[in-house]
Formats: structure tokens, C-alpha cells, sequence
């Protein structure tokens, strides 16, 4: 299996542990992970209040960069993945669009079709490797260790960009953990907001609302929280200290990338996976 | 007819008697195609009189009805009770008031926080009709016209979005999807003369930008608008009107640079470039503590290869707007 990889700018620069991680999975999984070393940063959902036409065309190359590749593109973070999608979905639907994003590709010999799906690694993982595929491959079962899957924002909502999971009672992660031995605990907060998006902008509000997940994932006794989201692992992890300060909770919650779940149940160390990088360990 | 007993478990609260919210059960014979607002009726008329709750038009439109059923918020008066059957399972149907408003009584709550963000926002049209003509002179809205606000048209009001809301989960003086929907309502209608004005109004403290862009309010939304495309498109307009001053405006231009820049985000500024030196000098110990393991951001980001690929979409772009402003 093959996908072209789009590089998020937060795994380039905070949490290069995920990319880390995913460079295993040829090996381990045969799936080849094609990095787009000459695609942008999305805008992650920024760019276009700025200029729309810089959003579509900035994302119309990344998208067609896969298409060039005959590849499907594949993002590890839940808000590069509703970004993309997003243009992808103007793009498709509008010819006009269309052939604008084309008049500024042709110079570069790219070329906007749609014909390239946008993905994030969890559904890679869950419908296209497929988890009965996946579970002949764990050597090290994640028995007696509890979950609590946080979802994120971007991979759940809007349904009708994303799509893949019910909104209100998502599984898909649920069912990853299980099939890695691991047992999903449920808590209120499984697909809430970590806030990461206004951190910068409202950051009381903000860390209240990582601090109420972190509280809740606590609560049901998880081990740990796990998230296919670099950005909700940002401010889980390495905002878990301010999110909870006053809180009285009585332990720390360490926090896992999707990526370095399933690297620990075929078998690869915490320091291979870079999880003694994280802030809660 | 289909036809089975349905447990419902239900809210109960009166502040002025009641220390503590409890919950009541009832048992109700519903048949297939019965909603929870003729559940209520029937349990307010056959079994507890007392039951508090708002409803009126019965048909989806006047939006007073809308209750967290099994934790999510809709109008009573549309909900299959059989569909909720699917989802709770053998579970009795919970039904709860909305989220972020204070409960008068049951299922009851109070709007008021709502209208008052709705006054304070001018979320009316100011036509460019003077007064002493209403009623004598016409102002045409074409249909293109009115397609951009079609769907925003259609909001009822009935809080769905407010009750989902993560911000105002944490903060109740946050402005609120339903005001933010008025708001872009308002300023894309052909007739508005104030769009400035009411712009500045929503980008006033606890504002348009503080929103999370969770997408909660659209996925609730019982007449399916797309709110978020109502508040990007106020956020585009305050770039329009060169409204960028604020920190979420300044957080929006700064990936606009990075782009054109280094083809990525420039993640060790970002916080400098956002929130200024003195909003960042915070930061410090979070960030202190990020080097010991080895996860703050690189203080020279690396350009993509083909930088200059990209720069030169920015320049032609710049050129295409440029020239679409001076036709």
C-alpha cells in the first residue's frame, strides 16, 4: 500500500515523534508513506479569512501534487485533514474554481482532477489495511492497559466533509485500541474540543476545555488518552500542567499519538517511538 | 401499528423548591412515528402535570421546543422517538434542558442571555430605505443575491447551537454561534448599510474570533445551516475592511507569511507574532520546559524545496486581486 504523506507543520517542528513513528510502518506494515517534501503548510484553517483564492490554490497544488503521484493523500493531523478537504470539496464541486487553482498550477506542471482522496492515518489504518489484517500483526498485546480515545474536532466534524464516524458516538478509534489488546474505556469528553484552535487567542477558555478532557479521561481511569491529532496531543501533553493547575485531579494522564499505539503493540520501545520526548510521561 | 412501552427519564428542577436537579421516570406506550414533544404532552397531561417545558407551533418552525435528547440537542417537537430508540438502545430516552442556559424550571430554559447578544449586536437589517419611505419604495433583492443567505435565512432561533457550543460551555459571555449566523446574515444582504458597524460590534472582546472552529453548532444544527462557512466569511470580511488588528486576525496573517516565507509555519514566532512581546513573555516557562525535552519548534524554519514556486503563485495572485479591486 502507498499514499502520498502530507507533512503537517506541527509534526516538523513540535511533535516530530509521529512522523518518527510512522516511518516504521513500511517496514512493519507495508504501507510506504510518500512524504510531500514540496507541499505546503495547509493554513490550518487560518489562510483562507485571509484570501480564499491563496487557500484554494495553496491547497489545489498540495492535493494535485498527490494526483501527480497517482497517489491518495494522507495527513496525520485531524485539522490538515479538514482543511484539505475542504478545498478539495470546493474544487470539486466548483468548475469555475477549478480552472482558476489550474491557470496558477499549469506553470509547474501540476494539474487539479480530483481524482486523489484525502485521508487521515485512522482511516488508512481502520478501513483500508483493515483492523483483521492489523490484529495478525501485534506482537506485544496491549492487554490490561485502558484508553481513553479522544477524536478531535476536524476528524468527526463536519460529518458531511468527514464522514467516517458518528459524530456524537464515534467508534472507529474505540475499535483500533481493541483490536491492539487494549481495552477503550467511555467518558463524556471522547469528542469534545481540546481547544488547541483559540490557545493563542482566548487561553483561559481554551485550557479550560483540555483541562474538563484531561478531568474526564481521568475519571473513567484510563492510563492513557490517545489521539489521532497532533494538535489535541499538544495541548493535552504539554499544556496538562497549566490545563489542570487548580484542579485538584489526583494524577497525571500520559497522552498518545494514534501512530505510537499502534508502534507499542508491534513492539517498538517507548524511546523508539518517541514517547519519552512528551511533556507527561 | 407498531406500538411499545418507551421508559423516559426525565430532568427535573425547581430552582425556587429544589436544592438539587433529579430525575423522574415515566413509562409511555408510544407508537412508531410519535415524537418526544407528543411524549411530553402526554406525560404532562396523563401522569405529571407539573412537568415544565416550551413548545408551540408542533412543526419544526418555531424553534421553542429544542431539548438535550440522550445528551445531544434538538427540537422535541422533529425527534422520532423510535429513532432515539436505535441509538439508547435499552436505555431509557434521557431528556435534559439545553446546555449554557440557566434552567427556570425542567426542561425549561432561559433565552434571555441569547437575545440580549442578539440586541447588543444589532442583529437586525439597517435598509438604506429612509423610515418616512417604508411601505412606498421597494428595494429588490435578486434571487443570486439572496442565495448567499438563504440557508442563514432559515435559522429559528431555537438554541440548538448555543446549548453545543464549546465556547460558551466555558465562557458564557462568549458572542455565540446563533449571533455570529445574524451577524453574517445581515452584512451579505444587499438592502444592510451598517455591516461595518455591526462587524466591529462582533469583533469586540469574546467575539468571532475567540470561536473554535469545533463545528459542533453545524453538526447540531436542527435546520442543517452551515454556520462555520456564516463565520468564515465574517472573518474574511474584517480582512476586507482591514479590521486585522486583533490577536485572532494577527494568528490568521501570520500563516498567510509563513506560506509565502518558508512554505511552512514558522511555529517558534508564532505565539511573538500573535499575541505581541508582552502577551508571549507567559509563555516562557511553558516553553523553557519544552527544551528540556526536546520539543520546542526550530528557531530557523527550513524553506520547502521550490520556495520560490510558491512565492510566485503569491505574487500572481496578489496581481489577480489587485486587478479584480480596480475593476
Amino acid at each position: 500500500m502507498k499514499y502520498a504523506y502530507f507533512l503537517s507543520c506541527i509534526n516538523e517542528s513540535m511533535t516530530k515523534e509521529v512522523d518518527r513513528s510512522l516511518e516504521r510502518w513500511d517496514k512493519d506494515l507495508d504501507i510506504e508513506l510518500v512524504k510531500l517534501t514540496r507541499g505546503t503548510c495547509c493554513g490550518g484553517s487560518n489562510l483562507d479569512y485571509v484570501s480564499p483564492d491563496h487557500f484554494l490554490v495553496v491547497n489545489g497544488r498540495n492535493i494535485a501534487m498527490a494526483e501527480q503521484m497517482k497517489l491518495d493523500l494522507v495527513t496525520s493531523c485531524n485539522t490538515c485533514l479538514l482543511t484539505l478537504r475542504r478545498a478539495k470539496h470546493i474544487l470539486d464541486n466548483s468548475p469555475g474554481k477549478r480552472e482558476l487553482v489550474n491557470s496558477f498550477l499549469l506553470d509547474e506542471g501540476l494539474c487539479y482532477t480530483g481524482c486523489s482522496d484525502v485521508k487521515h492515518l485512522l482511516w488508512v489504518i481502520t478501513e483500508d489495511y483493515g483492523l483483521d489484517r492489523l490484529a495478525k500483526m501485534v506482537t506485544t498485546p496491549l492487554s490490561g492497559i485502558s484508553f481513553a480515545p479522544f477524536y478531535g474536532c476536524h476528524i468527526l466534524r463536519p460529518s458531511s466533509l468527514l464522514g467516517k464516524d458518528n459524530p456524537s458516538a464515534p467508534m472507529s478509534l474505540d475499535r483500533l485500541i481493541e483490536t491492539l489488546g487494549g481495552t477503550p474505556v467511555e467518558y463524556p469528553s471522547k469528542n469534545k474540543c481540546c481547544g488547541f484552535h483559540t490557545l493563542l487567542v482566548a487561553e483561559r477558555e481554551s485550557l479550560t476545555l483540555t483541562g474538563n478532557a484531561i478531568e474526564d479521561a481521568i475519571r473513567s481511569e484510563a492510563d492513557y488518552i490517545v489521539t489521532p491529532c497532533p494538535l489535541c496531543h499538544t495541548a493535552m501533553d504539554a499544556y496538562q500542567l497549566k490545563a489542570m493547575k487548580g484542579r485538584g485531579a489526583a494524577r497525571r494522564i500520559p497522552v498518545l499519538h494514534l501512530s505510537q499505539l499502534i508502534g507499542l503493540a508491534l513492539g517498538h520501545s517507548q524511546h523508539e517511538l518517541g514517547i519519552d520526548r512528551h511533556m507527561i510521561t | 401499528m407498531e406500538r411499545r412501552e418507551v421508559s423516559f427519564r426525565i430532568y427535573r428542577y425547581n430552582p425556587q423548591v429544589d436544592r438539587h436537579p433529579f430525575y423522574d421516570n415515566f413509562k409511555v406506550a408510544a407508537e412508531r412515528g410519535i415524537t418526544v414533544l407528543r411524549v411530553l404532552n402526554h406525560i404532562k397531561e396523563n401522569l405529571e402535570p407539573r412537568l415544565t417545558f416550551r413548545a408551540y407551533c408542533q412543526a419544526g418552525i418555531c424553534g421553542s421546543c429544542a431539548v438535550r435528547v440522550n445528551g445531544v440537542s434538538k427540537l422535541a417537537c422533529t425527534t422520532q422517538v423510535w429513532d432515539e430508540l436505535a441509538e439508547s438502545g435499552d436505555e431509557p430516552i434521557l431528556l435534559e434542558p439545553l446546555n449554557n442556559l440557566e434552567v427556570i424550571r425542567d426542561l425549561l430554559v432561559d433565552i434571555d442571555p441569547l437575545l440580549e447578544k442578539l440586541k447588543s449586536n444589532s442583529s437586525w437589517l439597517t435598509s438604506s430605505i429612509p423610515e418616512q419611505q417604508m411601505g412606498h419604495k421597494e428595494h429588490i433583492v435578486s434571487e443570486t443575491e439572496f442565495e448567499v443567505i438563504d440557508s442563514a435565512s432559515d435559522c429559528i432561533l431555537c438554541a440548538s447551537c448555543y446549548s453545543e457550543c464549546s465556547m460558551m460551555g466555558v465562557n458564557r459571555r462568549y458572542i455565540s454561534p446563533p449571533v455570529l449566523l445574524k451577524a453574517f446574515r445581515m452584512n451579505n444582504d444587499t438592502r444592510e448599510t451598517l455591516a461595518g458597524e455591526r462587524l466591529k460590534q462582533v469583533t469586540a472582546d469574546h467575539g468571532l474570533w475567540d470561536c473554535t472552529h469545533c463545528y459542533r453548532c453545524v453538526e447540531h444544527c436542527c435546520k442543517k445551516i452551515p454556520i462555520m462557512d456564516g463565520i468564515h466569511r465574517l472573518r474574511e470580511e474584517a480582512f476586507e475592511r482591514r479590521m486585522s488588528g486583533s490577536e485572532g486576525a494577527r494568528h490568521a496573517q501570520v500563516f498567510f507569511d509563513d506560506i509565502r516565507d518558508n512554505g511552512r509555519l514558522k511555529e517558534m514566532t508564532l505565539p511573538l507574532r500573535t499575541k505581541g512581546v508582552a502577551g508571549s513573555l507567559a509563555m516562557i516557562p511553558l516553553a523553557l520546559k519544552m527544551a528540556i525535552k526536546m520539543r520546542t519548534p526550530p528557531l530557523f524554519t527550513k524553506k520547502i524545496p521550490g520556495i520560490k514556486r510558491v512565492r510566485e503563485l503569491y505574487l500572481r495572485l496578489e496581481k489577480l486581486n489587485a486587478e479584480r479591486q480596480s475593476s
